[in-house]
């Protein structure tokens, strides 16, 4: 045969061939497969239903030794079927699991903040409905933070199981560098203002900032928002369209630039991250007076701070009222808990193990006190007890009192936002932080994607 | 002395008997290229270009959306601005480290001896990953407890990473900080290829060392040249990984490339549908370069520099 | 025929260490100065963040932030390296090698094969849309098709496996590598096929004998340069594996990166130890690659 042909029409042949193949393979997997990883997915989202289930979540200190150990726990009290848990880092995982619930390959258990997220996977018909569960455990559900249900809540209906802990935002300061500059903590923003450039004439930034993670300034903007039109104004802002150009919101947003204006915060805060604690070192190190930052700040100033924390270094408060402002001074923001839902694609056995676990072992006894070690508060009623015996009691009696009495607890925007909505908030947030929009054009961005 | 390429007309012959009857045999010697090419590349190119017609965010069922998509992102000024982004990183790499790696590979061709050790601290940027990068430079241009603060200059603590243009300067330097070693490589071996006759004759004509540069050296490395830009401007276009974690595309979106525009579009807003036209964009901006950088490279047919020598 | 400066220089180096000066064409090459002057302060540009790197793998966390970054620690402390040892890093290493050395070898080979086939094959319009094709593959970006990419993965049963992460980095590397290598053979000059022609060989013999040895420069560079993309590449491990046991060195750097916070010197000491021996292996074939890159036409 006449090689010139034979190679050109081979050539052609799979030319053709290959795309129509890869259009049916491209078609059959984006409309959703329903066995969950039975097909093609090796090693995958649980194996046709021979008892065992599969649990994603987030890894590194100091969450993953805690819920491993109580896989571990579960799995040795089941000796008929298993968990198994595969961890990753925290953009890793986000990425992941978007990845994993879009091809239909989703763990059985998946971890997650709630809010925005959670009800993106709930109008994707992925995750489980636990209202009946709840309902038929109530002993599971009573025991838990009410205020913790509110992110777990998609249309009156409860989508996941609240765990871990309340993180809501704190107002830290250093006492040691109030005590030498001569002050007092402020009681109110007006004394905020005051001590603005006591500190910046003593060459201390009055607030560390870690500005390049943005969440970190979205934290202003909530409690400026929450004390000045309470916590009816901070819900409307992500619900309701033109919400943004209420007077009590362009205040906030006004304060904000005032503030950064003001020099309150640290030099070059738009180039610090928060995620490699140079933020927190500044306020350990006494280069920074005060900081607003998540109460998990506590635990890591404890290890890396050296001899801070435990010298009594460390103050902390709720953020203080703004005067005039219609918010009521107990209300906090933050992460009411930790949300754990059940993929709706997983066998019948696979969600009763999942359920089996919510209901014996997340937020165990042994599980709290591990919590409670790591200087955080386990989103359980009735543990006084351990929180006073830790050696941390001080600060974790503040935050669960914080938490127990709130009238409010807020989600933080960007978790309780949908994320499309939520990338533009943060992004109109670092803008407005680097005073190169107005409140008025930041009610106008955020208009055109509130309800997307 | 050195003839030049041969004269069109046997050029000429030579192309139409070089194509008479020989592609057959050739022609298979693409397929396997081309068929792993295929099925991972194209193919998913494929599934990229029928999303983009949709709306889709990444969870649930794809609903088909016509050109709602490509009207968003055209008519988005985020997008002709992430364009510009990526245009101005491409040329800034390209202008800072073309001529550094030209200078320090025809300085590395010589043989000063601890040019040896200085090759070896020059590889080792290569050998990061954006990671480590991210993370080192980060630190170092932390404001407080940074290089400035380190050596006590305080030039060095500013707002890098918080101001556009400044954010923009550190990331061409740091992506250069990682390439220049690789290009200097290139452009070291290049140098070493040019035959020491055409200096030697350059010399006994009278030329001077900035005109033996200008005429011998540069002209000679050209195909060093082309590859190496070639490599540098293709590189930029797709950079994701050290822009992501060093910037994330701030502050603001100063640093918001195509490639940056469509991953947050997609996977932080969870629009799939405009993320995937933003890619089709990507996708033709590089088609275009490449057909400008073969213009660029094949224009004289005359194609090798060493012929008849 | 021609002598190029390499060819000269390995004559002079073979003669006695004192006549190498003599030979030596130090003095053909320009802007020796400016050159140096460049050299040495990039050498201060590049030596600062590698000695920040070594520096402060040695130092704990807590001493970190509270001293100045640049000052060598006063305790010297290992167990960031500790930590990175004992966390499963010799088996990401390993995979990491089994996939660059997995996906570079059918690159440069499949892209070299693909390259020749294009410039010699002449103007057919087959191999002129396949040039198109991967022109356009250029500028793809790995982000966007990465679902699709996941989906085909997993109808071919072949998630969470090293193969995985080999196939597509193959993919998205050919095009690249078919445009640098068809540059260069475009340059090999015609005569040359031309003899090999009349002398009877098949095309697949003149790829072998004449093209492939003519080319290595660029077969090198394209290797390294693929190499060093597919070594720190993290999207398609992160994408397509699952196990840890299936874990590269990209997706190692992120266990030292906890919820809230990055333990910095373990995150540096696995980038040292990740780095040291492919630097060893530099060291060590420095000569080769030299003179792989060098493999003109001084014939």
């Amino acid at each position: 045969m006449d090689p010139t042909t034979t190679s050109r029409r081979t050539f052609l042949k799979v030319a053709v061939g290959v795309p129509l193949t890869g259009a049916a393979l491209a078609a059959c997997g984006s409309s959703g497969p329903t066995q969950a990883g039975a097909g093609g997915g090796g090693g995958n989202a649980g194996s046709a239903g021979s008892g065992t289930a599969t649990y994603w979540f987030l890894s590194g200190p100091p969450g993953e030794a805690i819920r491993q150990a109580s896989v571990n726990r579960f799995n040795q009290a089941n000796p008929n079927t298993k968990i198994k848990a595969t961890t990753f880092q925290n953009d890793a995982y986000k990425a992941k699991i978007k990845t994993a619930i879009g091809a239909g390959q989703a763990p059985t258990i998946i971890w997650g903040w709630g809010g925005g997220g959670l009800k993106s996977y709930v109008q994707a018909n992925q995750v489980e409905d636990l209202t009946s569960w709840f309902a038929q455990n109530p002993d599971v559900k009573n025991r838990l933070f009410p205020s913790s249900f509110g992110a777990a809540t998609v249309d009156g209906k409860i989508y996941a199981m609240p765990a871990e802990t309340v993180q809501p935002i704190v107002l830290y300061y250093n006492k040691k560098v109030f005590d030498k500059v001569g002050v007092e903590p402020p009681k109110t923003y007006a004394d905020i203002l005051d001590l603005v450039p006591k500190f910046n004439a003593q060459k201390i930034a009055p607030f560390s900032l870690g500005g390049q993670s943005r969440w970190t300034n979205m934290m202003w903007l909530e409690f400026f928002l929450m004390r000045l039109g309470g916590n009816k104004l901070f819900d409307r802002v992500m619900t309701e369209k033109g919400a943004w150009a209420d007077p009590d919101a362009q205040k906030g947003l006004q304060m904000t630039q005032d503030l950064v204006k003001a020099n309150g915060f640290v030099k070059g805060f738009s180039s610090i991250t928060a995620d490699s604690n140079a933020d927190q070192a500044l306020l350990y190190t006494g280069k920074a007076a005060m900081m607003l930052h998540g109460s998990w700040s506590y635990g890591i100033q404890v290890a890396n701070g050296g001899s801070f924390v435990p010298s009594g270094g460390l103050g902390w408060m709720n953020f203080p009222p703004i005067d005039g402002g219609k918010g009521d001074p107990g209300d906090t923001v933050g992460n009411p808990g930790q949300y754990l839902s059940i993929s709706a694609k997983a066998s019948d056995e696979q969600k009763n193990i999942a359920k089996n676990f919510f209901k014996t072992q997340v937020l165990s006894d042994a599980e709290n006190k591990q919590w409670i070690d790591t200087g955080q508060v386990p989103i359980v009623k009735g543990t006084e007890a351990e929180l006073n015996a830790s050696k941390d009691k001080d600060f974790l009696n503040f935050v669960y009192g914080i938490a127990s009495n709130a009238k409010f607890f807020g989600q933080s925007w960007d978790q309780a936002a949908s994320p499309t909505a939520a990338e533009t908030l943060l992004d109109n947030i670092s803008k407005l932080f680097q005073l190169s929009i107005s409140p008025q054009q930041f009610a106008d961005n955020m208009n055109k994607v509130i309800g997307q | 002395m050195t003839a030049l390429a041969p004269p069109a007309a046997a050029r000429a012959t030579a192309q139409s008997t070089r194509t008479g009857g020989r592609s057959g045999s050739v022609a298979w010697m693409a397929l396997p290229a081309l068929l792993i090419f295929f099925a991972f590349a194209v193919v998913p190119l494929a599934g990229v270009l029928f999303l983009s017609f949709t709306r889709w965010d990444g969870i649930g069922a794809i609903h088909a959306a016509g050109f709602q998509s490509w009207r968003s992102v055209l008519t988005n000024p985020g997008t002709l601005h992430a364009l510009w982004v990526t245009f101005l990183i491409t040329a800034l790499s390209w202008a800072f480290q073309t001529p550094m790696s030209l200078l320090l590979g025809t300085f590395l061709a010589g043989h000063q001896r601890y040019r040896g050790v200085l090759a070896v601290f020059f590889f080792i940027p290569l050998l990061l990953s954006s990671a480590a990068l991210a993370i080192t430079y980060k630190a170092l241009l932390d404001p407080n407890f940074g290089l400035g603060t380190g050596l006590g200059v305080s030039f060095l603590s500013q707002d890098w990473l918080g101001k556009g243009p400044l954010a923009v300067g550190v990331l061409v330097f740091v992506v250069s900080w990682q390439y220049i070693p690789f290009h200097s490589l290139l452009y070291q071996a290049g140098v070493r290829q040019i035959p020491v006759s055409l200096y030697e004759a350059a010399q006994i004509d009278g030329a001077g060392r900035l005109r033996q540069f200008f005429s011998i050296t540069l002209p000679q490395l050209k195909y060093t040249f082309i590859t190496s830009s070639t490599l540098m401007i293709v590189g930029s276009l797709t950079f994701f990984d050290i822009i992501f974690v060093l910037t994330a595309g701030g502050p603001a979106d100063a640093t918001r490339t195509l490639a940056l525009d469509m991953y947050i579009t997609g996977f932080q807003g969870n629009q799939m549908g405009p993320a995937s036209a933003i890619a089709m964009i990507l996708v033709l901006v590089g088609l275009v370069v490449a057909v400008l950088l073969q213009r660029l490279g094949g224009r004289d047919r005359s194609a090798s520099q060493l012929e008849g020598m | 025929m021609t002598s190029t400066l390499r060819a000269e220089t390995e004559q002079a180096n073979e003669a006695s260490p004192g006549q190498r000066r003599r030979h030596s064409p130090r003095n053909l090459l320009h802007l020796n100065w400016l050159g140096g002057l460049a050299a040495w302060l990039w050498l201060g540009v590049v030596i600062v963040p590698i000695y920040w790197i070594v520096v402060t793998s040695l130092k704990s966390q807590e001493v970190y932030f509270a001293e100045n970054p640049l000052k060598p620690p006063t305790d010297i402390t290992f167990d960031a390296y500790r930590l990175v040892l004992q966390s499963n890093f010799i088996q990401y290493f390993v995979n990491t090698v089994i996939v660059v050395v997995g996906a570079v070898i059918p690159v440069v080979f499949f892209s070299f094969m693909a390259a020749f086939a294009i410039i010699r094959g002449g103007a057919r319009w087959h191999l002129r849309a396949t040039n198109t094709l991967f022109l356009m593959g250029l500028a793809i970006p790995l982000q966007a098709t990465i679902i699709p990419i996941y989906l085909v993965i997993i109808k071919l049963g072949l998630y969470d496996t090293l193969v995985a992460i080999v196939l597509p980095s193959i993919a998205f590397a050919i095009p690249l590598s078919v445009l640098v290598l068809s540059n260069f053979i475009r340059d090999v000059p015609n005569e040359l096929f031309e003899s090999m022609r009349v002398d009877g060989a098949s095309e697949w013999a003149t790829l072998r004998h004449l093209a492939f040895p003519l080319t290595r420069p660029a077969l090198v560079t394209v290797a390294i340069y693929q190499g060093l993309t597919i070594w720190n590449g993290f999207l398609l491990p992160l994408v397509l594996t699952q196990d840890p046991g299936r874990r590269t060195l990209p997706l190692a750097l992120w266990t030292f990166q906890g919820q809230y916070s990055v333990n910095v010197p373990a995150v540096l000491a696995s980038v040292v130890l990740t780095t040291l021996p492919i630097l060893v292996l530099y060291v060590v074939g420095r000569r080769q690659l030299l003179s792989g890159l060098t493999a003109g036409f001084g014939k």
